[in-house]
């Protein structure tokens, strides 16, 4: 039965057309294509293809995957997944070659393992360079900028400016009335506080468009 | 065309249901359900239960057969269950070991 898993003959390729639904468990010796449904757990020793109306629930266990239609679920692969352009797919994929076209989508985790470090070296390091300097580079001004603030009575006087439109607003009205209670401070520091507690809260607002990023 | 089909090395153990003709050359164990045609060929194993419109089975069926039109057991096949089916064929050379029940009228 399973002596003729070399044969050459495309037509005798497995397909799951697209009203079927299999739950269960499937295994097997040659390449599978899914436009229906599979549930539960699928094995293959070749390729699975799953077209675009084909949706794969199941933890999948294969050499080659190449996904247009939907997989939830965790894909090993001793070879190589490919999420294509219609490609979706939420789960842990596992193989030494992860390619994701643009148009894809996928939410999990990806491990290439260790092997073939020439191949994944040079994948690597065109997606890590894009990620770490925009945080160190944003981190670092970000530094100096505090410094300023806490030392922030030189600073204050510039903007200045801004904390008469405060008292105008009826809103902000609750706002001013803290810092003269809990200061009872001269008449020129009022102004200031909420000035600060502006640029805090203007400070907060990067961190996390750093961390965001 | 839109055909599905079980190939030879294929082993699944589950459910499978649809809306189109099934070609089983691999080995199916649990249950099948269809509303068109299951056609189990010479290499093909199922040990399940069948419910579909019609059957044509070269191979080997353990398992009960429920068709709502047609059950045809083709020579050289083995089947093993019981068959409910108001057209049931029997083909020379086939072997069966089963209840057959015609009574089922039309759908």
């Amino acid at each position: 039965m399973a002596i003729p898993k070399e044969s050459p003959v495309v037509g005798e390729n497995t397909v799951i057309g697209p009203s079927i639904l299999i739950s269960g468990r499937l295994t097997g010796d040659e390449d599978l294509t899914v436009r229906g449904r599979v549930e539960g757990e699928l094995s293959l020793s070749r390729t699975l293809i799953v077209e675009t109306s084909g949706v794969v629930k199941a933890n999948v266990t294969v050499r080659n995957a190449i996904v247009s239609g939907v997989v939830v679920g965790n894909i090993t692969a001793s070879e190589s997944v490919e999420l294509t352009r219609d490609g979706r797919m939420v789960g842990d994929i596992r193989a030494p070659r992860v390619i994701i076209v643009d148009g894809a989508s996928f939410r999990g985790r990806v491990d290439m393992g260790e092997a073939e470090p020439g191949r994944t070296a040079a994948e690597r390091p065109i997606a890590r360079p894009v990620a770490r300097p925009a945080v160190p580079g944003r981190t670092l001004p970000a530094l100096p900028a505090r410094a300023p603030a806490t030392t922030a009575r030189t600073v204050t006087p510039l903007r200045a400016p801004t904390p008469p439109p405060a008292p105008a607003r009826p809103g902000s009205k609750p706002l001013p009335p803290p810092p003269p209670a809990g200061r009872t401070a001269p008449p020129a520091t009022p102004p200031a506080p909420p000035v600060v507690a502006a640029g805090a809260k203007k400070k907060v607002v990067v961190r996390k468009a750093t961390k965001g990023r | 065309m839109a055909n599905t089909i079980i190939g030879s090395s294929i082993v699944i153990d589950g459910e499978i249901s649809g809306d189109e003709d099934l070609v089983i050359q691999g080995t199916v164990k649990g249950k099948i359900q269809l509303k068109e045609s299951l056609f189990v060929e010479g290499s093909g194993v199922v040990e399940a239960d069948i419910e579909t419109q019609n059957v044509e089975v070269a191979g080997r069926v353990t398992g009960n057969i429920l068709a709502s039109d047609k059950v045809e057991l083709k020579s050289d096949c083995r089947v093993v269950g019981d068959i409910k089916s108001p057209r049931i064929l029997i083909a020379d050379g086939a072997s069966f070991k089963g209840n057959v029940d015609m009574d089922v009228k039309e759908r």
